[in-house]
């Protein structure tokens, strides 16, 4: 099995899966108790909470106390989005759904800055936006929430001018306007540093970093407006109800202490490498190829390549990959459920068959070039046999 | 439970897969699909449906001969169950009367192929309807 689908999910660390273990152990004996218990059990399960808080907190350089632990991703990007109901809301066109759909829900107005041909934010809009929202009202409350690397592409967002050009504002009386991004395909693959970016609010999830589904983290600035999303319970110093989910913290926690100690974003300047290896053999065999993640110095996360194959629908190729034990992603509508193609694949091409046609591979910290090889090797004639029963012509798109 | 129970790990996994096995089968070996440039692939009627935007398109030619489907050829730019939806409807027309080939259904194409995932049904099973407008098409050639 190759599995270049670590955007998706990556493999669970081993060691994260043997601290959760260790603590199943204990709750099977009944050694674990609530987090919010006053008895031993309870106590103890509370100082790994803590433990695991501290562990994470300093992977992105933030106090324990300004973490909260929730999830997913996605209700970490819910709960700030929703903070700012009926505020205006400002998101780049490629956020994940997860920002998006709320953005749209709860933003008066929502609105969209474009991106070019890279994935890269227009910051001359979002200047103008910010100063058209706040020309009659230097009060008026704002997010911008930009998300740190896009997750099909692997575009890198100028997070640090963002937090510049509200710093602008800032220095004008405008004071409340505040930023959050959406960090999740980004930690663990370049540094990451929530008070470096200047950021009020940051996502990110453990099972991105080899710690298990079903946690994620959000950063939330001591001071910066919070509105929890979920109500009915006094955990996570009252920004999230619901009781603490104490093995999967330690899972993340061992992940986050991997990625520090193992300074996993320098070792995925390798796999940039071996993505570079892959483009470069990819477009020598197939020289339709459109490579759609901008290859620039530090334009993009190293461990991802999107490209899309003319008159070859992503689904198929995909399919085609998997019989060969070879796991990808596609932007195409016909393997997402709502049957739409990627928008940000539109937003940065306006052409469906580039959203329809497109594979993202996401090499994981463990990818080789043996596997790389055997992926060259399988692609050109999956491609060529989808393309020979295409209607539609294997022209460079 | 049984202190037994908690090793019951699992240290392999099934080897699932997104559609039925004759979608799989269809979609790995499409029948009566036209190699190459379907210009040169001669026929009595042709008909296309959908289009690159919606991610799906097919495209059926026909020959006729003594009102049956002789032989049918097409191509489809689409995902798996496209392509195996109009393989799959291929193989229902091919030796059928005009009339009988133009009553085949989405339905008789998706319990043909094992079923289909719901919102698969809709969008990628349309070669029955470009299997019409060939129909159509060779009877405005032949038939007026």
């Amino acid at each position: 099995m190759i599995y270049f689908d670590t955007s998706a999910t990556s493999p669970l660390l081993p060691e994260a899966r043997d601290a959760m273990l260790d603590l199943m152990n204990l709750s099977v004996k009944g050694e674990l108790g609530n987090a919010s218990s006053l008895h031993s059990a309870g106590i103890y399960a509370k100082e790994e909470l803590i433990k695991a808080r501290v562990e994470i907190a300093m992977l992105v350089g933030v106090s324990p106390l300004e973490l909260i632990f929730t999830s997913s991703g996605s209700e970490s990007n819910n709960t700030i989005i929703q903070t700012f109901k009926d505020c205006p809301i400002i998101i780049s066109s490629i956020e994940h759904p997860s920002v998006l759909k709320p953005a749209e829900e709860y933003g008066n107005p929502c609105i969209k800055i474009p991106v070019n041909k890279s994935g890269i934010i227009d910051l001359t809009i979002l200047r103008s936006e910010i100063k058209r929202l706040t020309s009659n009202n230097s009060k008026q409350k704002i997010l911008v929430s930009v998300m740190l690397a896009n997750n099909e592409t692997g575009t890198i967002e100028p997070i640090h001018e963002i937090a510049s050009v509200i710093e602008e504002f800032k220095d004008q009386g405008y004071h409340n306007i505040y930023l959050h991004t959406d960090a999740t395909q980004a930690i663990g693959k370049i540094p990451v540093n929530a008070k470096k970016l200047k950021v009020d609010y940051m996502t990110f999830t453990a099972h991105k970093i080899g710690g298990p589904i079903g946690i994620a983290a959000l950063y939330s600035r001591s001071g910066a407006p919070y509105k929890p999303l979920i109500l009915g319970g006094a955990q996570e110093d009252k920004r999230r109800a619901g009781t603490s989910n104490v093995i999967l913290a330690a899972g993340f926690a061992v992940a986050a202490r991997y990625c520090a100690q193992n300074q996993t974003s320098k070792k995925y300047q390798n796999i940039g490498k071996l993505r570079n290896y892959l483009v470069k053999e990819l477009t020598k065999k197939i020289p339709t190829a459109k490579i759609i993640t901008p290859l620039g110095p530090g334009q993009a996360l190293p461990h991802i390549l999107n490209v899309a194959f003319p008159a070859a629908e992503g689904e198929s190729t995909q399919l085609y990959l998997d019989l060969d034990k070879i796991e990808v992603s596609t932007g195409s509508a016909c393997a997402s459920g709502d049957l739409e193609p990627s928008h940000v694949l539109m937003a940065m091409y306006h052409d469906a068959e580039v959203a329809h046609g497109s594979i993202r591979f996401s090499l994981p910290l463990g990818a080789t070039k043996k596997q790389v090889d055997a992926l060259i090797d399988k692609l050109p004639g999956i491609v060529s046999k989808i393309q020979d029963i295409s209607t539609l012509k294997k022209e460079k798109i | 439970m049984s202190e037994n129970a908690s090793k019951t790990v699992k240290n392999t996994k099934p080897d699932p897969w997104a559609y039925t096995e004759t979608v799989k089968d269809h979609f790995l070996n499409p029948r009566n699909f036209i190699m190459g440039d379907e210009t040169k692939w001669s026929s009595d009627g042709e008909g296309i449906v959908g289009n690159p935007i919606c991610g799906d398109q097919m495209l059926v030619k026909i020959r006729v001969k003594d009102g049956k489907i002789e032989d049918i050829g097409w191509k489809t730019y689409g995902c798996a169950s496209a392509i195996a939806s109009t393989s799959a409807l291929s193989e229902l027309a091919k030796g059928r009367t005009l009339e009988e080939a133009d009553s085949i259904t989405a339905k008789e194409i998706c319990d043909y192929l094992g079923g289909l995932p719901e919102h698969k049904f809709h969008c990628s099973v349309l070669g029955h309807q470009a299997l019409h407008k060939a129909i159509q098409n060779y009877i405005s050639k032949y038939n007026s």
